[in-house]
């Protein structure tokens, strides 16, 4: 797997992207933190400053310039570090105590940077918040303290929070990577298999993991199709050989015959016999071409779209009514039992098909004085047309082979069709969603084909 | 009659020609469908023969054209196709009748014999006759001489079909598709059995059977 291959795959981008929304929420995060930290120690710090100078110049009120001398001067003898700086201005701005730089004596807040005192980040002044107060006499209060370690405490969370955001970075990108390898090397796999298909294995199949998941169900719905596929392009297969045999074995015949006319037949009486029977055999082509191009367009499900209520009660009754002299013709008897107004979603022409092919059938591959009986009932919400002789029968387990294309019974080979008929029935049928199956009945073959009756 | 034929396979439209014309018909022929709706639009044909595809202009859409310049000119339509939607759409395109190649000749003719003696009047009989049968369509009885034939409902409409086309030859394939409504063909002689029935019940001499072809209707020649 080639590294840009990586990081285009899909996993990666939403990991990289996942670690992309991380940054920003730590960044709020960090941002917030800091913001409402430093202003609560601003706030803090001015209170302080507030009250010391609001104490201190209730000392002055009471004591004079004396008393409040005397209180700075005890403060700043227990003042250690990081406590407030005092300073007492006179009137003309001279010290009396403390060290802070005289300043105008207007009322309020300034900002005063100074030599730095060791606290501070390196390289930077030492910055005083100072508050400054008048007091009466001209003389001027100035209480300060240091806002330097508002930023140091500033830069100690965001320093945290960058170590933080750095090492989650880290575990972001590396288990991006990880887990889209992973994934793209599953992906991958499915690629080979697909590859290995495109160069003519039908037989691949994409490998499963014990841990179903998505790509697994995936793999599992993959597999399927593909099993599908091979079963339809064996049919396939089977079809062509069939036809390819099927076919050959008439053009064969008929080459054969023509062959044989050409070097035999010496008058225009006996080469057009052999032109008679040529003709006869290409019908037969013909006709089974036919059948084949039907059954594929029947298979196609085109005709479904064309589906109306069809009463195949009127369906089977004609086809009945059309092969009853033609059954008792040829020695045999046609019982029929059908019950009246029955429907179904369906296609007329196809339902007829199947009933001739299914009464030809039963005509052509039983010996006279067979009995043929056809019922139509319902029953629940089925219904059920059933075709039935008691002539011989199938060989036991052919009963599903009958429908198969070109399937001819061995005994009856000889016998006229072109082994299509039941494998038209089953198309339609299969069209219909009807289920359909013979079963032998000794002495004799039914086959029924079962509707779902619509409500 | 004059006939157009149009054909792209020059071996087929010469030997449909030929055999048309052997049959004492006129035909024209044109091996595109664009020039063949140009002929068809200057003469006046009895009869159109069309296939379905076509270089130029596929045979429906031609069809489709004629009947949209109001020519009601019989069309018969040949297609290679012979799918079980195809005539249909033929039909309803305005084809009056439709043949799947390959097809017998005498399958054409009867066909082609059939479209032209088509009655162009709307006038509908209420009796049909040949020679002394009768058959009344509204009472749904045949008559010979003076003896009621009773028949099944199937012959009836097999006999409704012949008489209404007495004297023509009319195919297995035509019976099957006019009388039963079978597109298919089915593997028994269904319509031989049912003639023969109906024959022995109308008796032997109205309903002749023309060799290689079919059957025909026809009152008996008067025995000389």
């Amino acid at each position: 797997m080639r590294p840009s291959q990586l990081f285009r795959s899909a996993s990666f981008r939403i990991a990289a992207a996942y670690v992309g929304l991380f940054t920003v929420s730590v960044s709020i995060l960090a941002g917030l933190i800091y913001l409402n930290s430093t202003s609560a120690l601003q706030s803090e710090i001015h209170m302080r400053i507030g009250a010391e100078s609001a104490a201190l110049k209730e000392e002055f009120g009471q004591g004079g310039i004396a008393r409040l001398l005397q209180a700075v001067a005890d403060r700043q003898r227990g003042r250690l570090v990081g406590g407030l700086d005092y300073t007492v201005l006179n009137a003309q701005g001279t010290h009396i105590f403390g060290d802070l730089p005289s300043t105008k004596c207007t009322p309020g807040w300034q900002v005063f940077t100074g030599p730095p005192d060791g606290d501070e980040p390196l390289g930077q002044m030492e910055r005083l918040s100072v508050r400054v107060t008048p007091l009466g006499g001209g003389y001027c209060l100035l209480v300060a303290d240091d806002i330097g370690k508002v930023d140091t405490f500033g830069t100690l969370i965001l320093n945290s929070f960058g170590l933080v955001f750095l090492f989650t970075l880290l575990l972001a990108v590396a288990g991006g990577l990880f887990l889209s390898s992973r994934v793209l090397r599953r992906i991958e796999a499915i690629n080979r298999t697909a590859e290995a298909i495109i160069e003519g294995d039908m037989s691949q199949r994409i490998a499963r993991r014990h841990a179903p998941d998505d790509l697994d169900r995936l793999a599992a719905t993959l597999n399927r199709m593909l099993d599908r596929m091979t079963g339809l392009m064996e049919t396939l297969r089977h079809v062509s050989n069939d036809i390819a045999h099927d076919l050959r074995t008439p053009l064969g015949r008929l080459r054969q015959m023509l062959e044989e006319a050409n070097r035999t037949a010496s008058s225009p009486d006996e080469f057009r016999q052999v032109v008679t029977g040529a003709i006869e055999e290409v019908d037969n082509i013909l006709t089974t071409f036919g059948a084949i191009l039907r059954i594929a367009q029947i298979e196609s499900g085109s005709r479904r779209s064309g589906f109306c209520k069809v009463s195949i009660s009127s369906v089977v009754a004609d086809v009945c009514e059309t092969f009853a002299p033609l059954i008792e013709d040829s020695g045999k008897t046609l019982r029929a039992d059908i019950e009246p107004e029955l429907w179904i979603q369906g296609d007329r022409e196809l339902l007829v098909q199947s009933a001739v092919n299914l009464l030809e059938n039963a005509v052509a591959h039983t010996p006279a004085g067979t009995e043929i009986t056809v019922r139509l009932r319902r029953s629940g919400d089925t219904v059920t047309f059933e075709v039935e002789d008691n002539g011989g029968g199938v060989p036991d387990g052919t009963t599903d082979q009958i429908f198969k294309r070109f399937y001819r019974v061995e005994q009856s080979r000889t016998a006229s069709g072109n082994g299509l008929g039941l494998s038209i029935v089953a198309a339609v049928a299969d069209l219909h969603a009807a289920r359909v199956s013979a079963t032998n009945v000794y002495p004799g073959l039914k086959i029924d084909m079962v509707f779902a009756q619509p409500a | 009659m004059n006939i157009l034929l149009i054909e792209d396979e020059p071996e087929l439209a010469t030997y449909v020609t030929r055999y048309l014309e052997l049959n004492g018909h006129r035909v024209e022929h044109a091996a595109r469908g664009d020039s063949g709706y140009r002929l068809a639009l200057q003469h006046s044909y009895d009869l159109l023969i069309v296939d379905r595809m076509l270089p130029g202009m596929d045979g429906i859409s031609l069809v489709s054209r004629l009947r949209g310049e109001k020519r009601n000119l019989p069309v018969l339509f040949l297609s290679n196709l012979g799918g079980l939607d195809e005539r249909v759409e033929g039909l309803n395109a305005g084809g009056d009748d439709y043949l799947p190649k390959p097809f017998a000749p005498t399958e054409l003719l009867a066909r082609v014999n059939a479209l032209l003696r088509r009655p162009q009047g709307t006038h509908e009989p209420t009796v049909l006759r040949v020679g002394d049968l009768e058959l009344n369509l509204i009472k749904r009885a045949a008559v010979r001489g003076q003896k009621e034939i009773p028949l099944l409902p199937r012959e009836l409409s097999l006999l409704e079909y012949m008489m209404r086309r007495p004297e023509q030859v009319i195919t297995r394939t035509m019976f099957l598709e006019g009388v039963w409504e079978y597109n298919f063909d089915p593997r028994t002689n269904i319509v031989e059995t049912h003639i023969s029935r109906l024959r022995s019940k109308i008796g032997a001499d109205l309903i002749q059977t023309v060799r290689g072809s079919g059957y025909m209707i026809r009152a008996p020649k008067p025995a000389l």
